[in-house]
């Protein structure tokens, strides 16, 4: 069986892939406190559906990124 | 055992969210004998009660009062033995009797309390009044329009203490409900509904048939008003307080739909009180279906109180967190892809909302006691009764609250019986509220 190896690199991207996730629903909690006119403690008080969305969106990235590696290396065999 | 006097002490306490005790009292001036004025003045004194009709109801008082420090029990009076004989298991140092006349002839009693089949509250209590007793009357009032009105010009006349049995007035989550409507956190009323249902034949068992009528009263038309003054009188004058009013018209229908058994007292009433200002108020009750059970439900623009129930809730409920809303919105216009109807089309079912209890350690109860419940009222009510008995001094408010309910009552019950829409009649009416 072979090892899966994670770098320090790549722990470092995934590191910086989940900040940006963590960023962007921290930022769709401030647009839906905006748009809907609600409490501004909401930006502390609706921690855990801004993490659950990071989490959903960094679940997506993933996602996303193993569909484009797998098509890339599908390619790269058919061109050899 | 938590005495009576023990509750009594906190009883403003705990009810008093008006900012003040004084502003307390302004509201409910019945409540003035909770005053510690007047509990301090009261210290040590004794009211010195006759309990006239030991059958349930009496002993549900009898246990009571036995439990109130300025309660003594001197007398007890009944012309059936066996509830006679009960009652004195309790009281031993009462004196028993079968004639209410020689009660109200005894010197050592000071104060009469009448749990007696309805048609004979009036006679009683307007003897006992002459006599120059306090009287403490089951609700109804009585039997008949005439003899209500009758007990309440007695009343002002000999200057005597009046109780009705009305005891919301005395129960926390009643007092805090309304204080609720009067300061309009529900907005304006615009609705009252009553309902109070059962599934029994509310037959009583009879030990031989000569005694049918007199322990079975309540289904005989001379003796009783059926569902309206046994059940409606409690929940009518939620009315009356709520919109310091009184109803300007009456219609109803009434029926012996499912207990055809002799009786002569419809088992299934629906009644409908019109206000000057439009609002109107229902009482409906079943006696052969139970699920609804019963409350007093007070609706308003902003909100709507259950108050058998202690709760209350707002037409419009706190939004979601704005996250949550603009989740909600995403998911709609990715997945509701197939529109069918307008907005209209929205089923309109009853609120799933829980509500908010209107008092902490709410205490409820579901109405099937014929009885009495703890913590309705009913201890506090006696125990102010033994306070006035003790002062001397008519309380303010309850004989008028209690007079409009008893007569709001039978004027349903007319309704029905005559099949007519019945103006409320002038000379019923007293100077209180919207009248002069």
């Amino acid at each position: 069986m072979k090892d899966i190896v994670f770098t320090v690199k790549r722990q470092r991207t995934e590191l910086i892939v989940f900040g940006v996730c963590l960023l962007v629903s921290f930022l769709m909690n401030v647009y839906a406190i905006v748009t809907f006119n609600t409490e501004w403690k909401e930006l502390y008080t609706q921690l855990l559906w801004v993490l659950a969305i990071a989490v959903f969106l960094y679940a997506v990235s993933v996602g996303i990124r193993l569909i484009y590696t797998g098509v890339r290396s599908v390619l790269k065999s058919n061109k050899k | 055992m938590e005495t009576t006097e023990i509750g009594r002490r906190d009883f403003l306490k705990t009810v008093g969210a008006l900012g003040s005790s004084g502003l307390l009292l302004t509201a409910f001036p019945w409540l003035q004998s909770f005053a510690a004025d007047n509990q301090k003045a009261l210290k040590g004194e004794k009211a010195k009660l006759a309990i006239i009709g030991t059958g349930s109801r009496g002993m549900y008082h009898i246990n009571n009062l036995l439990n109130t420090r300025q309660a003594d029990i001197v007398a007890l009076c009944d012309i059936y033995k066996p509830h006679l004989d009960q009652a004195a298991a309790l009281c031993p140092k009462a004196k028993k009797y079968s004639d209410y006349r020689e009660v109200l002839a005894s010197p050592d009693v000071q104060g009469i309390i009448i749990a007696c089949p309805l048609h004979e509250h009036a006679p009683i209590a307007i003897a006992g009044m002459k006599a120059g007793k306090h009287v403490f009357s089951e609700k109804s009032m009585a039997r008949t329009l005439d003899q209500c009105k009758e007990m309440y010009d007695v009343y002002k006349q000999t200057g005597q203490v009046l109780y009705i049995g009305q005891q919301r007035l005395f129960d926390k989550k009643y007092i805090k409900a309304l204080e609720m409507v009067h300061n309009g956190t529900i907005g304006e009323v615009v609705g009252l509904r009553n309902f109070w249902f059962r599934n029994n034949d509310w037959r009583r068992p009879v030990p031989e048939p000569s005694l049918e009528r007199q322990i079975n009263w309540r289904l005989y038309k001379e003796y009783s008003g059926g569902l309206m003054t046994e059940l409606a009188t409690h929940q009518l004058q939620i009315g009356t307080w709520a919109l310091k009013s009184i109803p300007d018209y009456i219609m109803g229908s009434g029926d012996i739909t499912f207990w055809k058994d002799g009786r002569e007292v419809y088992d299934n009433v629906n009644v409908i009180y019109h206000y000057p200002n439009g609002v109107k108020m229902t009482f409906e009750s079943i006696i052969s279906n139970k699920k609804y059970g019963m409350d007093e439900q007070i609706l308003g623009h902003k909100g709507t109180l259950e108050l058998a129930k202690g709760k209350y809730f707002f037409e419009e409920v706190k939004p979601a967190p704005g996250i949550q809303q603009l989740i909600n919105q995403i998911e709609h216009k990715v997945f509701d892809q197939v529109s069918f109807a307008g907005p209209s089309w929205v089923p309109e079912t009853a609120s799933e909302d829980n509500g908010e209890f209107i008092v902490d350690k709410v205490k409820t109860h579901d109405g099937s006691n014929t009885t009495g419940a703890a913590g309705d009222g009913s201890e506090e009510l006696v125990a102010s009764f033994c306070d006035s008995v003790i002062t001397g001094k008519p309380i303010p408010v309850l004989v008028e609250e209690a007079y409009y309910s008893s007569v709001l009552a039978l004027l349903g019950l007319k309704a029905m019986e005559e099949r007519s829409i019945i103006e409320f009649p002038e000379e019923y009416k007293i100077p209180y509220l919207n009248h002069a």
